[in-house]
């Protein structure tokens, strides 16, 4: 048996027992969202099969020496939504429109009006503009209206510095790795939703077909393996910058040292590393 | 030790053992290596394969559209403004399912066992960037679709992979002739075209000069080919031999064109009401963005008018003016006429 499935089925019991007591104790809901989830642990464990054992990953990556952060220009942002497909897709991030890890809000100030507009891909009629809920589009809505000003900001998991969603997690499933991404252990993670409901920026959403949280990871599979987050990788206009500050010569480096930049929500002191230029007093 | 102390140290003893059998039995090993973590999970999580592959990894297979887009505005490198392959054709590598919670680091490959999509739909593939929207900023090069395209694709004239190329039905070249070679050739035409090459009403022909010298030699071969044909140009055009064509149609080029100014007040409204869409082939002053597309500046409303009406009669077909030309009424034809017919010669 290899350690991989070992490990598996080393989870399967733990999940089984800890589906027994929390029937037993708790009654409620995490039982029985820890009961439902193992069958499918179960088939995971079957279909680790010897003959393709998993590659140990980027085994010459050091967490150690990276410090990742990310940047958006909202002024250069055009809405095309690329990088919310490209999200999905390289992510299997559920193929609806309310389930997303990153996401793009369109603000207008219509002639007159003090408050803006938001809307995001999510919306009805962007949905209905783009005809399906798997192809993302703004709609032009406001062709008739009379627009003050407009922009588009591109959104993701902030990946906080003191992370709130981290510190309700009960079982240890989220945490922050030592090179600054938050990403979610899903064999731990029991679907509670507690961090669903700390995040202040609504950056987490609750997995309907494994029945656990998922989030933005930067797209750490491919960071750590030389490559950039596939959102960063498709954005046509450079709007998403993407690096390493221990690196001085990095884009984002760069990026942070030639701009003004803020994050959002600073008051609730999470220290967000996603670090914005060129938005507005209402965007949060 | 009394016996009841004895008793409770024993159970004592007894669940501290269950406690930490249960410990041992659910806790992972990595938990708390790091933090208060599984620190295998980070390893697990990185192992993923990526799915995009990035453009380079296209130019190997497929050197004519990478070399094509690699010159194009799409590939903006210096400004950091790059339309990547796999934005408008999908990931080129995918990931065996995903059962439960297993990370894949394995699945298919494009073009082994991965399909690429070709975008049929181009006017929603190049309009996610380019449709005119609220909050799209400005340095956003954008069209009313459905002003600019009428019911077409995009592809349709641009080059999918440098759309600063247009297709090549749209495109003519002829190589500069003689202009003096070509007046003595040219005699016959006058009766028709008008002793300038500027028409007047009570001739037949469309005024030819100023008019883009390519225009007119396609134009003229056409006539001879009979992708082209009027009963009166047929017949002249074959008595032009080969050889003379691109010295007559640079005379005609380099002659000045004459404007009949009088209808130059109608202009204004006549753009707002049709010109939109063809300003961006035959400019808003009706010279021509392209050297090998027709100048409509100066030239007779009747003749311009009876064009679009053959157009989208069928006698004469272009597969961009012919869609164009059927989409007009009668009153914008007319419309459009008049305003190009009034515009300022070059
Ligand atoms: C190893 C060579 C190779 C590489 C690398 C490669 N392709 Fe291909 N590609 C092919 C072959 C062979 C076909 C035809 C396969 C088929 O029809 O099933 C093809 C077909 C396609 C098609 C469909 C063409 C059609 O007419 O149906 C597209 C689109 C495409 N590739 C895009 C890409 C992109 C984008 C990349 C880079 C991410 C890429 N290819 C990388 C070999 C390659
Ligand atoms: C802006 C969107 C866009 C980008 C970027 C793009 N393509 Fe295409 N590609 C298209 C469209 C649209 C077609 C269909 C062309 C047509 O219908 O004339 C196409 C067709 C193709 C085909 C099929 C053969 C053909 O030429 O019709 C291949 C192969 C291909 N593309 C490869 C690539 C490669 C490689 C790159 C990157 C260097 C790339 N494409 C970048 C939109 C794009
Ligand atoms: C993912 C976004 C995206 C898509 C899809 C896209 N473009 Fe572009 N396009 C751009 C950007 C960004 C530029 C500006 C590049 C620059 O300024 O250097 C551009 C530039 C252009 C230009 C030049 C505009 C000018 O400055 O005159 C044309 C024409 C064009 N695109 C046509 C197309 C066509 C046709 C398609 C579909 C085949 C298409 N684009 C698809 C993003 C896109
Ligand atoms: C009937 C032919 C035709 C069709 C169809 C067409 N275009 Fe164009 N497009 C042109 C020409 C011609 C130009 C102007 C070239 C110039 O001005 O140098 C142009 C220019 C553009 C520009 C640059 C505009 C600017 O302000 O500089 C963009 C962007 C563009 N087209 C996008 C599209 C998109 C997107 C579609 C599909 C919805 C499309 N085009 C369909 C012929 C066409
Ligand atoms: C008997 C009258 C007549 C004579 C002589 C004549 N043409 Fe024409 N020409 C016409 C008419 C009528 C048209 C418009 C035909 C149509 O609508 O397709 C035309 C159209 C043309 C066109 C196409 C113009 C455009 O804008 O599409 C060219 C080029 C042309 N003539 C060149 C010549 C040349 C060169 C000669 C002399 C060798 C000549 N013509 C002699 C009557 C004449
Ligand atoms: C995408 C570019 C494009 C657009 C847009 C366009 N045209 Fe054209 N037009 C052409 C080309 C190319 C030709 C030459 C066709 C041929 O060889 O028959 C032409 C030919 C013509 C002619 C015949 C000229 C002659 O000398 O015979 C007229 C008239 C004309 N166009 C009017 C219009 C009007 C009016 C519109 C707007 C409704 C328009 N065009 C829009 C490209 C365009």
């Amino acid at each position: 048996m290899d350690e991989k499935e070992k490990l598996e089925k080393q989870q399967a019991g733990r999940r089984a027992f800890l589906g027994c007591l929390g029937g037993a104790v708790a009654g409620g809901a995490v039982a029985v969202t820890a009961g439902s989830v193992l069958p499918k642990q179960a088939l995971a464990a079957a279909a680790t099969t010897p003959e393709s054992p998993p590659a140990p990953a980027a085994k010459a990556y050091d967490p150690t020496k990276h410090k990742w952060a990310f940047g958006v220009d909202a002024t250069k942002c055009i809405g095309c939504l690329r990088c919310v497909e490209a999200c999905k897709l390289e992510n299997e991030v559920a193929l609806d429109a309310h389930h997303f890890r990153t996401w793009v809000e369109r603000y207008v100030y219509l002639d007159g009006e003090d408050t803006p507009h938001v809307d995001s891909q999510a919306d009805p009629v962007n949905i209905a503009a783009a005809g399906t809920e798997r192809d993302y589009r703004f709609s032009n809505r406001y062709k008739d209206e009379k627009v003050d000003k407009a922009f588009f900001v591109p959104k993701l998991c902030n990946h906080c510095t003191h992370p709130a969603c981290v510190q309700v997690c009960p079982t240890g499933a989220t945490f922050k790795t030592e090179d600054g991404a938050v990403v979610i252990d899903h064999t731990y993670c029991i679907g509670c939703q507690y961090c669903v409901q700390a995040c202040p920026y609504g950056a987490r959403f609750f997995n309907p077909e494994k029945r656990v949280t998922d989030k933005c990871t930067w797209c750490y599979h491919r960071i750590t393996k030389g490559l950039m987050p596939a959102c960063v990788e498709v954005c046509p206009v450079s709007a998403r910058v993407f690096g390493d500050r221990n690196d001085k010569e990095s884009t984002i480096s760069k990026f942070l040292a030639d701009n003004r930049v803020e994050v959002l929500k600073p008051e609730t002191g999470n220290a967000p590393n996603v670090f914005y230029v060129g938005i507005d007093k209402d965007v949060s | 030790m009394p016996k009841h102390i004895v008793r409770l140290l024993l159970l004592l003893a007894g669940f501290a053992i269950v406690a930490i059998t249960v410990r041992n039995h659910v806790v992972d090993k990595s938990f708390y290596k790091i933090g208060h973590y599984r620190a295998d999970a980070v390893a697990e999580i990185a192992q993923d394969k990526p799915k995009f592959q990035g453009s380079a990894s296209c130019e190997s297979c497929h050197a004519v559209q990478f070399t094509a887009w690699s010159k194009s505005i799409h590939h903006s490198t210096d400004v950091g403004k790059v339309v990547k392959c796999e934005v408008c054709h999908g990931p080129g590598g995918g990931r065996d399912p995903d059962p439960g919670y297993v990370h894949a680091a394995t699945g298919p490959v494009h073009p082994v066992n991965l399909k690429l999509a070709v975008p049929t739909d181009s006017r929603t593939t190049c309009g996610v960037c380019h449709e005119q929207i609220a909050a799209r900023p400005l340095q956003q090069r954008q069209v009313v679709i459905n002003d600019h395209a009428g019911t077409q694709q995009c592809t349709l004239c641009h080059d999918a992979h440098s759309p600063q190329t247009f297709n090549g039905s749209l495109v003519a070249t002829a190589a500069p002739g003689n202009a003096v070679a070509g007046k003595s050739k040219a005699g016959a035409c006058a009766a028709c075209h008008g002793a300038a090459g500027i028409t007047n009403a009570s001739l037949p022909g469309p005024t030819l000069a100023g008019q883009n010298q390519a225009y007119l030699a396609a134009a003229l071969t056409a006539y001879k080919t009979g992708k082209r044909s009027n009963p009166i140009m047929t017949g002249m055009a074959a008595t032009v031999n080969s050889a003379d064509i691109n010295n007559i149609t640079s005379y005609f080029s380099s002659l000045r064109c004459e404007t009949s100014a009088s209808i130059a007040a109608q202009a204004a409204a006549a753009r707002k009401a049709g010109a939109a869409m063809c300003t961006n082939c035959h400019g808003t002053n009706g010279v021509s963005t392209s050297s090998s597309w027709p100048n409509l500046a100066g030239q007779s409303k009747d003749y311009i008018a009876a064009a679009l009406k053959s157009y989208a009669g069928g006698q004469r077909s272009n597969v961009i003016m012919t869609t164009l030309a059927k989409s007009l009424s009668e009153p914008e034809i007319d419309k459009v006429a008049a305003y190009y017919a009034g515009a300022t010669c070059k």
